[in-house]
């Protein structure tokens, strides 16, 4: 799988955009509704943080609060960005117009690329055009301007409007009418209105590092899902498949049946991914430095940890008999459970995370003894523990792997199925390993 | 010269398999209309011609080039002109006309002139700065046909060109057709209308269910058809006749070798 952008005539891409610039302003009651809100709203917020201000709010309240108006005056125009984005690429699809243009010589990274310039650049005008007004109208006289944060929430706002609307092509390959698309357009804004609520506890915490690590992340996952829309926007993928969809819960049936058949035994799936198995194997000595790092310095507070951490040598400790093992092993199946439908949902995240969240507590709770005591808490149930949660996580980074790879020539959900059904053919190695680490802990741990 | 040649052309969606084993071939200046009912393949064998799709199996070439392997040198070549005309309802058919001329990187000059001839030629010059949104159907098809021939391609490929025409209009197409032909400009035509079809065609293919079932001029396809007069008027039959017959023929065989299968 090679990871190269495909190079693309600039003035056809600009051609591509202005045009479907021109269609948005050219009506306009949209026109009007969109700088309505524009300008209302950013006006509204800054009379609100004012009479705040005015009336004797304490200034850390008006400050937290002048943050989170900037946030909500950017919020709305940005979530115009997913229906211009469908509009965009399904709208057309539906009118048939995108059939027309895909059969002149353009290239498909020419039509993505302008269609996307077009809605970000109408998206991004909207909401900085308004955070501009509400700075204007909030921070003037106010004595202060939190510039940094204002800078973080203005990137990770280009990223969601940019994750928004590859989403918006992603969904447009699989919706043929702008009904579908919008029942579709729900995949997009529950995970983006989780996005949401994060950035805005964040700004709530008033950390502007934490933004620009959101940020930071947001840029990571906007670039993920608009190469995704790239790969997955072609000619085959919007003419081709309009036919072909016949007996869907049959077809359904008969993918499920071949994500399971001909694959290869357990040693040798292993061999096949061992670049994901050893993303997995990294996890738990990079987990166990970064706890340490945290247990040293303080970054994160014991009242989060060491909760966690007592619960667990309460689990082990105080209940030697088979309910602690019947417990541990509950534990450990639940997680590896968890691990295969979040893998879809993070890109493969949540495997890293099976081996770097143990290596994290382990590192942590050698900061807060030692190395010999902290590795002790591992032995010996740790010898099969380790190599199953390094499996289980090697496998799942291979399922979010499958889930961001898309091709022109489709086949998104036989590559999903077949990782998923790789990983549930593990476990049928992986729990019984995973009991007797348990009865291990118990018994000798 | 040939202008279009396509050897064994298939085209599979999923289980669907919706052009099989298609065998053309059309010369400089020359018109191949294909007939046959929805869903018999002629939209897709469009598609795939216009380097649009990428067939499953067989090979296109326009001019000598490969349709899989440059599908953007196809595509440049062509004109198609698919069924519905998918034009941008908020936006002149002026604006429309030249937008696609830049794609096609048309110079300025050449493509104000051409605009503006065929708007004329059509009649829609009047009409020319109004939104297509307000067109009617028949006007919007005209656009449609303006927009495939602009950049002069060496092939045309139209689906139902004429559908929504009136017969006055209809006639305007196919002179216009017709004088592309003459300067060396191949056509694939699919089509309902019989008439259509005897007033351009030079070749007739015959599709049903992803094939071809017959491919010939108008003589050859009468002699494949088995009609040799028509019984009522004592007359040599109409390509409408010969069309029925062909495919009613194609129908009963398939619809025999169903029943036998089911007794084996």
């Amino acid at each position: 799988m090679s990871v190269s952008w495909p190079s693309l005539d600039r003035r056809k891409a600009v051609l591509v955009a202005q045009r479907d610039l021109r269609d948005a302003v050219s009506e306009l009651r949209l026109i009007l509704a969109m700088v309505a809100l524009t300008v209302a709203i950013p006006i509204g917020s800054a009379i609100g943080v004012r009479g705040l201000a005015y009336f004797g709010g304490g200034t850390a309240v008006v400050d937290r609060l002048a943050l989170v108006g900037a946030f909500f005056v950017v919020f709305i125009p940005a979530s115009f960005s997913l229906v211009l984005a469908l509009e965009s690429f399904v709208g057309e699809r539906e009118r048939t117009t995108l059939e027309v243009l895909v059969s002149t010589p353009l290239k498909e990274v020419e039509i993505y690329a302008g269609k996307v310039a077009a809605v970000l650049a109408i998206s991004l005008a909207l909401c900085y055009g308004g955070l501009i007004v509400y700075c204007l109208a909030t921070f003037t006289g106010l004595g202060y301007f939190p510039l940094s944060t204002l800078i973080a929430l203005a990137l990770s706002t280009i990223c969601q409007v940019g994750a928004m609307v590859a989403g918006a092509v992603i969904i447009s390959l699989n919706a043929r009418t702008m009904r579908a698309a919008n029942v579709m357009a729900s995949f997009i804004i529950l995970p983006m209105s989780v996005v949401l609520q994060v950035e805005a506890a964040l700004i709530l915490l008033g950390r502007a590092e934490f933004l620009w690590g959101f940020a930071g992340l947001m840029i990571v996952l906007a670039a993920v899902l608009l190469r995704m829309g790239l790969d997955g926007f072609s000619r085959e993928a919007l003419l081709a498949r309009e036919v072909g969809l016949r007996q869907p819960v049959k077809r359904a049936a008969a993918a499920l049946r071949t994500a399971f058949t001909n694959r290869p035994g357990l040693f040798r799936l292993l061999w096949h991914g061992r670049i994901p198995l050893l993303i997995a194997a990294a996890g738990l000595p990079i987990g166990a430095e970064a706890g340490y790092i945290a247990g040293l310095t303080g970054a994160i507070p014991g009242s989060v940890v060491k909760p966690v951490l007592s619960s667990l040598i309460q689990a082990s400790g105080e209940d030697p008999g088979a309910v602690a093992a019947i417990a541990i092993f509950s534990h450990n199946v639940l997680a590896f459970a968890l691990a295969l439908p979040l893998a879809v949902l993070t890109a493969g995240v949540s495997g890293f995370l099976l081996t770097f969240a143990p290596g994290f507590l382990l590192g942590y709770a050698a900061s807060q003894s030692s190395w010999a005591l902290a590795l002790s808490g591992v032995f010996p149930n740790g010898l099969v523990e380790i190599p199953a949660a390094v499996i289980a996580g090697g496998l799942a980074i291979r399922v979010g792997a499958a889930s961001i790879h898309m091709e022109p020539s489709g086949g998104w959900t036989a590559r999903v199925l077949t990782a998923t059904a790789d990983y549930l053919r593990a476990l049928r190695w992986l729990v019984p390993a995973l009991a007797v680490a348990a009865a291990l802990e118990v018994r000798l741990g | 010269m040939t202008v279009l040649e396509v050897t064994g052309l298939a085209k599979r969606y999923g289980d669907v398999l919706a052009l099989t084993d298609l065998t053309v071939n059309v010369a400089e200046g020359a018109c191949l209309v294909l007939l046959g009912r929805n869903g018999a393949g002629k939209t897709t064998a469009l598609r795939c011609m216009a380097g649009v799709l990428t067939p499953t199996a067989g090979s296109v070439r326009v001019d000598g080039i490969d349709a899989a392997a440059e599908p953007a040198a196809v595509r440049e070549r062509v004109g198609l002109m698919p069924e519905l005309p998918g034009l941008y309802e908020r936006m002149s058919a002026r604006t429309y006309l030249d937008y696609f001329g830049s794609i096609y990187d048309l110079p300025a000059q050449i493509r104000t002139r051409r605009i503006e001839s065929l708007l004329e030629l059509f009649e829609l010059s009047d009409a020319a700065d109004r939104w297509l949104g307000s067109y009617s159907k028949g006007m919007r098809q005209k656009v449609a046909l303006i927009r495939a021939t602009l950049h002069r391609p060496r092939l045309i490929l139209a689906d139902e060109p004429t559908s929504a025409l009136d017969p006055d209009s209809a006639r305007r197409a196919w002179v216009y057709l017709k004088d592309l032909q003459k300067d060396g400009c191949a056509l694939v035509i699919c089509t309902h209308s019989m008439e259509e079809a005897e007033n351009l065609s030079g070749e007739i293919g015959i599709m049903s269910a992803g094939r071809a079932l017959a491919v010939g001029d108008l003589s050859e396809l009468r002699r494949k058809s088995g009609l040799q007069t028509r019984r009522e008027l004592r007359e040599l039959p109409t390509l409408q006749d010969i069309y029925l017959a062909i495919v009613g023929n194609h129908r009963d065989q398939h619809e025999r070798e169903l029943a036998e299968s089911r007794s084996a």
